[in-house]
Parts: structure tokens; sequence; C-alpha cells
């Protein structure tokens, strides 16, 4: 209900309301063209790459087979998947999918954690060359990653953590430059009453941090974690560069291998799509299950 | 500060979900594998149990090679273990892995790229071993063996298989021209009106009311049905598998000598003339324009949908074109140019040993092998490529041929000795960066200068 | 009101915020700062800072990707203000930059508010968010896939409607457009999330407010929403800027920086100058030019959109 109705109790315009009327059109509109590419993916994955080639522009899935998905899986023999026109590589999904998550819970629970007490000292702590500080780190942001990861990696080569989950996980663990920005923002906005009478009952900085304003922001620690996780979840670059062997690979590096064993006919496009399907499903679902935690409670915190 | 119980609570709770992380990250990492450099093998000789890594590109030629190696295992009890990688992933890891001095033991080599890695000092010069143990280079195709040899005389990589470029064409839609398959072997071309080669693209081009493009009224703006492909990914400086074929029929070649050409031609009006032609053909609405050229990822999936009727392309992709059932699909050579000949750019692909591997000794017994026809004789059959070695070119050609694929028009151009190599220089990236868009500006807006330019850039880079 | 405006410091008191301490008071606060921002320090010493000086100083040298490289003084900036291919990157970034950017925010801010205001489905929002979840090469090759000009769906669907087909990759005026709303499309749902955050701590007295005097829907986004949303939306645009000049996955998976240097990005040329020339001396001076351009950039919109402060204060 828009605020105009609630506010007052004067009677409605005549007539359907042709504000929500044109706002519902522009969302449809954006939530289509959001979305079509996925009825495609699905579309695609649900194909039979031999077929699909010689019938590219059908927008339903030609030649309708499970073929991708099993591949995915690991379901499929490798003579089912020459025959659909598949690659024939083999890909131990659990074990990617695995690595994914230990990956990125480990890196959302230190990055949120460690950034959320560093946003803390910039927003309330007051010491001397804070705010300097604060802009050094945040120029972190501006840094081209690829000037950072190759020395990462040669760093992460001579601490031996070549090929292993935690050599994945290091850089990120600590910080991230938008993690603190984050944090800092809705710091800033929480009011120092809260504080102080925390102040006055006899409880130091560190037992109101933790004690009371975790507590209070909630939703924006979640908001950041579920972004933390699905960046995370995301990132191909970095696990390409320092864990390409089988026990330390993720999702995503896996999906990338995938996509370039290309059998005979070109990329095997209905396992690359069924790959990219599953491996976006579980991070829908984590936002799902926060997503209405996330932002309801985001309200406006503190004083009223 | 008083600690309270609350927060020692929360701070172990904290402590204890980090280390469960890491331990549980730490547990995975059970193991490295030879490919990583955390392993610290020294060992010079190579005993059983020894492993190396070997690095390829192409999942058409994958089982061959592990078949290869097991075979090999048995034989010298040296396991390798075998990475695929696709191409554009294939050369960043490479670079990434010299880089961070965790590179494959072995891996293929392309012409393109071999030039920088000998001067990056990142292959082993093999020159001697190859002496040592007698390696007989004559047994490989004429001039394959040399051309892994380094300005300093060195000897970087043994040989192992080579491909040239022809015509897959649509033979139902060759069919209704009424050309033959003879007819088709001896198409020719020349840069004024096309030849007998233009005429046939004209008569395969279907606009959308079903007029061809030797027919009056012909729509170039609205072809269904283009006579000849072409491939965004092969417009680049050197052209294998699109302009060069005509240009190195009209008396050209890319620069001053090879390998190691120092002096490029990129401005010769030969090239200019054949490069003409082909722009030609867009502006009739025979061929693709470069942006729509640049808009797909290959033209292999519009030639299956049936919107190409001929293309031309390497014999790396016989599998592709030849063992699809969408659509019938033979080979034609590529047509006799004003030289009097036909032309194809020759390339090859050796097997290289990384200078910074730590079982060189057990790297080149592999390099050995694959360089064998115990090794490439196991290739032939897979009828994929062509193998170096004389005798296994002819059982693959033979394989082929079994399979009911008639791949002549890719070995007349060996026989008939009609193959130019792909250029081998230093440098090579730059000048693939520039000429290429120079190639890309002359086809979309016919103004020459652009490759004037950028062979003067090109030819500045070698003095 | 009065509780408001202690709610975020402002400009004037970052300069005084010890005011007011006593000494024991600030040496606390201070030991207390440590340990907090410690652990990220950790991080940024090790992972960022280093790095970057370690990067820094290759910019100076003639450092090879493989191999050695000598102190050869200011020469890798002076190749870099002669390079046109520099100059171009830069140029198709910023327009790579203005498109994505202009169309995104306005688009983002139009979803939040479409669903603060519309419906309070999390279903909806997670389904905006969907397109984020996808790795971007994939992003990048779907795309390529559906506006290839043959057989791509969205070229089949032009010419069923009557229009031309378009070469979206391939021509030098469509290319960057091209590439640019394939972004958007990917972080559309991600800008308006946070967006929507940040409309959320707007308290709705002042809508109520508004309402009772009269105003229409329009003029309420302009007299309320914007203005207390403007240290939201300077986050918003602080990140995406920046990330939006690094643009690179893309442009590797699709035009490769063609045609003709029509889309060849300054991140996707510094790449090719470290992983194809191996020059990694030359790549890290075009890097550092954009760590300082992006820095003043961000600095230049935090500064302008006064984003310590908020009209809330």
């Amino acid at each position: 209900m828009g605020w105009a109705e609630e506010a007052t109790s004067r009677p409605r315009r005549r007539g359907p309301n042709w504000g929500r009327v044109a706002g519902w059109t522009v969302l449809s509109l954006i939530l289509l063209i959001t979305l079509f590419p996925f009825y495609w993916m699905l579309r695609t994955a649900l194909s039979t790459n031999n077929a699909m080639y010689l019938d590219p522009s059908n927008p339903l899935p030609v030649q309708f087979s499970w073929g991708g998905f099993r591949r995915v899986f690991g379901l499929a023999s490798p003579a089912e998947a020459a025959a659909e026109g598949g690659t024939t590589g083999s890909i131990h999904f659990w074990l990617y999918l695995r690595n994914s998550v230990i990956v990125s819970t480990t890196i959302t629970i230190g990055q949120v954690l460690f950034s959320a007490m560093a946003a803390y000292a910039f927003a309330r702590l007051r010491w001397r060359g804070r705010d300097v500080v604060f802009f050094i780190f945040l120029t972190a942001l501006t840094i081209p990653p690829i000037f950072v990861q190759l020395p990462n990696f040669i760093l992460i080569r001579d601490l031996g953590l070549l090929n292993s989950l935690a050599g994945i996980i290091l850089p990120s663990f600590f910080m991230t430059p938008f993690a603190i920005f984050f944090m800092r923002q809705f710091f800033l906005g929480i009011s120092r009453e809260v504080e102080e009478a925390a102040m006055l009952d006899g409880a130091g900085h560190v037992r109101t941090f933790f004690g009371i304003i975790v507590p209070m922001s909630v939703s924006p620690i979640l908001t950041l974690s579920v972004l933390t996780y699905i960046t995370s979840w995301g990132d191909y670059f970095w696990p390409l560069l320092v864990g390409r062997a089988d026990n330390a690979r993720v999702l995503t590096v896996a999906l990338g291998i995938f996509q370039s064993q290309t059998p005979q006919t070109g990329p095997d496009w209905a396992g690359l799509m069924a790959g990219t399907i599953v491996s976006a499903v579980p991070v829908l679902l984590i936002f799902l299950l926060f997503g209405r935690r996330l932002v309801d409670n985001l309200g406006y915190s503190g004083v009223k | 500060m008083r600690h309270t119980p609350f927060w020692r609570r929360v701070g172990s709770g904290v402590v204890l979900a980090t280390v469960a992380g890491m331990m549980l990250a730490g547990c995975s990492s059970t193991g490295t594998t030879a490919s990583s450099a955390a392993s610290p093998g020294t060992s010079q000789a190579p005993g059983a149990g020894t492993e190396i890594s070997y690095w390829l590109w192409d999942t058409n030629q994958q089982p061959a090679y592990q078949q290869c190696a097991a075979d090999f295992e048995k034989e010298s009890g040296v396991k390798v273990k075998i990475e695929q990688y696709g191409w554009n992933d294939y050369w960043q890891n490479l670079t990434t892995g010299f880089a961070s001095a965790t590179a494959p033991d072995v891996f293929t080599d392309h012409l393109s790229y071999f030039p920088q890695f000998v001067s990056q000092g990142q292959l082993l010069n093999i020159a001697d071993k190859v002496s040592a143990d007698n390696v007989d280079l004559a047994q490989y195709q004429d001039g394959l063996a040399d051309l892994w040899v380094g300005q300093d005389g060195g000897r970087y990589g043994l040989p192992k298989d080579f491909d040239t470029v022809a015509v897959f064409y649509n033979t139902k839609m060759v069919e209704k021209t009424g050309v033959s398959a003879d007819e088709l072997a001896k198409l020719t071309w020349n840069p004024t009106d096309g030849g007998t080669y233009e005429k046939l693209i004209a008569a395969l081009t279907v606009d959308k009311n079903g007029k061809h493009g030797n027919e009056a009224g012909f729509d170039k703006k609205n072809v269904a049905v283009y006579g000849l492909a072409l491939s965004g990914n092969g417009l680049n400086a050197s052209g294998q598998q699109t302009w060069a074929p005509y240009a190195l029929s009209n008396n050209w070649y890319f620069g001053d000598k090879t390998p190691w050409t120092t002096q490029w031609k990129f401005d010769d009006p030969a090239l200019i003339q054949a490069l003409g032609w082909y722009r030609s053909l867009q502006q009739k609405g025979f061929m693709p324009s470069v942006d729509i050229a640049l808009s797909e990822q290959d033209p292999l999936k519009g030639y299956l949908a049936g919107k190409y009727a001929m293309v031309t392309d390497g014999s790396w992709m016989n599998s592709s074109y030849l063992g699809q059932d969408g659509v019938a699909t033979k080979v034609a050579p590529s047509p006799i140019g004003p030289s009097g000949k036909r032309a194809s750019v020759f390339n090859g692909l050796s097997d290289g040993i990384w200078s910074g591997s730590k079982n060189q000794d057990a790297a080149w017994k592999w390099v050995k092998y694959l360089g064998s026809s115990a090794c490439q004789d196991v290739v032939a059959k897979s009828a994929v490529v062509f193998p170096a070695i004389k005798t296994s070119t002819e059982k693959a050609t033979q394989a082929f041929t079994d399979k009911g694929w008639d791949v002549s028009g890719f070995t007349v151009q060996v026989t008939e000795g009609t193959t130019a190599l792909l250029p081998i220089a230093d440098h090579w990236s730059e000048v693939n960066d520039k000429v290429t868009a120079a190639i890309e500006t002359y086809l979309k807006n016919g103004d020459a200068s652009a490759l004037k330019k950028a062979n003067e850039e090109v030819n500045a880079l070698f003095k | 009101m009065s509780e408001a405006s202690r709610r975020r410091p402002s400009r004037r008191a970052s300069t005084t915020q010890l005011a007011g301490l006593s000494l024991a008071q600030r040496r606390r606060e201070a030991r207390v700062a440590l340990a907090f921002v410690a652990p990220a320090a950790i991080g940024f010493i090790v992972f960022y800072l280093v790095p970057s000086l370690r990067a820094l100083w290759f910019s100076f040298t003639n450092q090879n990707l493989v191999g050695s490289g000598r102190f050869v003084g200011g020469r890798n900036y002076a190749k870099l203000v002669a390079d046109p291919l520099f100059w171009n990157s830069l140029v198709v970034t910023v327009e790579y930059v203005a498109i994505n950017i202009g169309v995104q925010t306005v688009l983002a801010i139009a979803v939040a508010v479409l669903l603060q205001r519309l419906t309070r489905s999390v279903v909806i929002r997670g389904l905006v968010l969907l397109p984020y979840l996808v790795a971007n090469v994939v992003v990048a090759l779907v795309w390529f896939w559906m506006l290839d000009y043959s057989t791509g769906f969205v070229n089949v669907l032009l010419e069923a409607v009557g229009v031309d087909k378009v070469a979206f990759f391939g021509n030098e005026v469509t290319a960057i457009p091209t590439i640019a709303l394939i972004n958007v499309w990917r972080y559309l749902g991600y800008t308006s999330l946070l967006i929507f955050a940040g409309l959320q701590t707007i308290p709705k007295d002042y809508y109520e407010a508004a309402a009772i005097d009269g105003a229409s829907e329009w003029r309420m986004f302009t007299s309320v929403t914007m203005p207390l949303l403007r240290p939201v939306l300077a986050l918003v645009l602080v990140i995406t800027v920046v990330g939006s000049f690094q643009i690179f996955d893309t442009v590797a998976v699709t035009t490769k920086g063609g045609p003709v240097n029509a889309t060849r990005v300054i991140y996707y040329y510094i790449y090719q100058q470290a992983f194809e020339r191996f020059d990694l001396g030359y790549a890290s001076a075009l890097a550092a030019v954009l760590v300082v351009l992006l820095s003043a950039l961000a600095y230049l919109q935090l500064k302008l959109m006064r984003s310590n402060s908020s009209d809330l204060a």
C-alpha cells in the first residue's frame, strides 16, 4: 500500500491505480529480461548437443534429455556422453561442491567478523589518524585484482599452500575493502546513546560491541554475509591459480575446465548449462532462507 | 578491562569456528600431485614410480595419448599424468605456470608461442639428447624437425603432428550446383574475377527469396545461405583458415625468410590484391561481413544450421565437421591461384620440455616416446590428426579412409609441396595484434593504408 | 530530531572526534581500536599492501613475467604516455563505465523502489538477484550465444519482427554498449539489493508527512527518497564505478579487445601486457596509473556526495 493510502483516510482515486499498473509493468519487464537467459540455460541443459546445433533457435528443448545434468553429477558413462555430444571428462561433482562450501563458509565467517570489528573501530571508536587509515584501506578497492594476485600466488606457493583449500581461503579471510566500507556505513547510523548507555552500565568497548551493537546489526551483518558467500562462491580466477589439483578444486573452476573439454562438435553446452544451474542453486537457497530476515529487519535501528 | 565470561565465550566460539574451518581445509589438502611445486622431488634418474605431468589442449586426441602413456609406463615405469585444458585456458595456465615455477614437465607446443618461450628460456634445449640417443630426424615429414630449432641453434622440441587447411563443403548444396568432386579439386581463383572458385561460391549463395548469387535479382542485403563462411577467430595475422590460402597462392609470403622472420610484407601489393578480392566477396553478399564473423563463436554452428555452404578450416577440425551426422560433408582442396599452384599454411605441433622441470631425464624419455612411431602410430589409428612421422601419416590417412572420410584435400598440399610455413618470429603476439586490427580495418572499409602503417610498426619491432 | 542530529558524526567531528576525551579514555579507545583493526590490518598488509608495493616497484623496472628485471626509472611511464593503445583503452573503458553505470544505477533505483512499494516478496527479490549468482564466464558465454548473429535467439526474434539482424559484437559501434548492457543484466539485482537495504533506513514518518502535505509519488521520490538515500547511493556508486572500470571477463570471452581495438578495455590491455607479452614492468605501470585514477575518482565521489553525513542529521 502506498504511503498516501496508509497515512490518510482520503477516499481512493476513482478507477484503477495507474501508478501501480505502470510499476508492475516495469517490474515485470525487468524480471522478464532478467530471467529469460535462465530459461535459455534450462532449455539448453535439457537438450541434446548434436540435435541442438541443427535447430539452434528453437525456444523449446531440442531432443529433450537429462544427459546434461547426468554428466554434471558424474552419472553418465563416457559412451553415453559421447553419443549425445557431451564431454567425456570426469567431474567429481560432490567433491567440488564440498570444496566450494568449505571455502565460502570459512571466508564468510572470517571476513565478516574481522571486517565488522575493523569497521566498528573506524565508525565508532575515536583514535588519531582514523580517517586517513580508513581511506588507505578504501584505496585497496581500486587496485586491479591482477596486480595483487600474482604476488599473492607466489606467497602462497612459498608458504607451501598451493593446491590446498587453505591457500584459496587465506587472502580473503581477513577482510575486503568492500566489507569494511559496507559495515562502516551501517555502524555510522547507530545512535551513540545506545553505546553510552552500555558504557554507563560498566561494559567495555568489546562487551558493547559483541553484546549490543552486533545483535542490533543482525540485518547488515546478514546481508554482508550473504553477499560475501555469493561472491566467494563465484570467484574463479584466484581458485584457478591456486587450486588446480582435484582435491582443492572448487565448483567454478571445475565448470571452467568442464567447459573447455570440448568434445567433437564444440563445447558441451548442455552439460555446461546444467552445471551452471546446479552450482547456482545452493546460493539461491541461502538467499531465500535468509532473505526475509535480511531486509525486513533492516529497519531504522535504535532511536525513534 | 575486565574479561567477562561472556566475552570469552564469544571469543572462543569464533576461534573454534575458524580453526575448524582451517582444519577442514587442511585435511582436504593431503597429498599434493606431481604438478605442484610443493613436491621436493629432485630425482634426475628416472626410477620406477617417477611421475611427470603432460599437458595438451585437444580432447579429441586425449584418448590416444592416454594409451601412449599407458604403454610408456609399462615400458619404462615412468607414470605420466595427462592434463587437458581448453585452448584459451591452456596458454594462460602455462604462462602462469612459468611465472610461478609450477609448469608441467612436458607440454604440447605451438609455432606461434614457441619463439616467445625460447626467448624467455622456458624450453629445455634437447639438441644434446637428440644426438646422444640417435633420434632419427629424417623419419619426420620434410622440414618439420627443423621448425623447432631456435635462432641459437638449439633444438626445443620433437615434431608431433602437422595440419593443413582445406574446404569443408555441404555435399547436397554443392551437388545442386552441378559441380562434380573432380571439378572441385581443380577450381581456380584469381584476384580479378575470382575464377571458377567464385562462380561456385556465387551459385551456392542463396538469398531469402531463393535467388542464387549468380542469378539476376539476387538481393545481397538479405542472404539466407552464404556460399563461403568467414571465421572471426581466423581473422588474424596468419589468416590460416581465412585469407591465407589465397594470398599464399598469389606469389606472396608473410615475410623475408622463414623460420625467424624479421622483415614483414603485410603491405605487399600481392597481399592487398588477394585481400581486396576477399573483400569483394563480402560486398557481393557471398561471404559474411567482418561484423557478422566477429559476432559468432565459430562458423561450425552456422554451418550445421545450414547458413554456410562451404567453410575453409584446418585438418584439426576433421572430427568436428566429418564426424557429425546432421550435414553430409566432404573435403575439397583449396583452389589453385595465380601462382599456378594451390596453397595452405603448414603448421606443426611439438612436444617440449619445461626448462624448470625437476624430472628432466624422465621427461626426455617421454618426449622421445611421443616422437617415435610407437606412439604416433597409436595417434594415427585414432584418425584425429596427421602425425609427423611419415609412416604414421600414411597410417592416419588410411584410418581416415576406413572411417569413410576422404581427407585427400588436406594431404594433397603435402604431397604436391604447396604448403607455406606458419610465421615463426619473435614478438609474434604483438605482430598478431597489430596486423589483425589492420586486416579487420581493411576488410571493413577498404583502406589499405592501415596495412601499410601496421607493417611499418611491426618492422620497427625488429630493428 | 535532536537525537538524529547526534547519530551521524559530521565532518567537523572527524577532526575533533578526540575532543572531549580524557587522556586515559583516548589511550583506552586507541588500544581497543588497535585490537579491533588488527586482524583486518594483517590481511590488508600481507595480501594487499605488500603485493601492491611490489607491483609498484615492478613498474619502475623491466621485470619479465618469468624472469628478472632491472631498474629502468620512469621508462614504462614515458612509454605509457606515448602509447595510443593506452589512451584508446581509457576512452573505451570510460565509454563502457558511462553506459554501464548510467543504465544500471537508474534501473537499480527503479527496481529497489518498485520492490519496496509493490511487494514484500522475498522470492521476487531473489529472482532479481539471480544473475549475480552465475559465474562471470558463463554469463558471457550465454549472452554470446543468445546474441550470435546467425543462430542466436535475439537475432532470430529481431528477424521475425522484421528488423535487421545486428552483429552485436562485431560492429565497433555496438560492441561496447553490448558488453555494458550484458553487465547491467548481471549486476542489476546486486545493486538494487544494496539500494533496497538503504531504502529501508528511511523512516516512514517522512513519507507520511509528505503525503499529508499532498505530495505526489514522484514528488516524494525526489524530495524524500533521493536526498535521504545519498549515503547509500554514494556507497553503491563508489563500489560499482570502481568495479566497472575493472571489466575483464566478458571481453576475454567474447571480443578479446576487438573489433579493431573497440573493446580493448584497460584491464584487458594490462592482462595482455602481462600474460601475452610477458612485460610485467609495463603492465604494472599501467595498473599503477589505473589505481591512481580510480582512487581519485572514489575520493571525488565521496566528497561530492558528502557521504559521511546524511540529511537525516
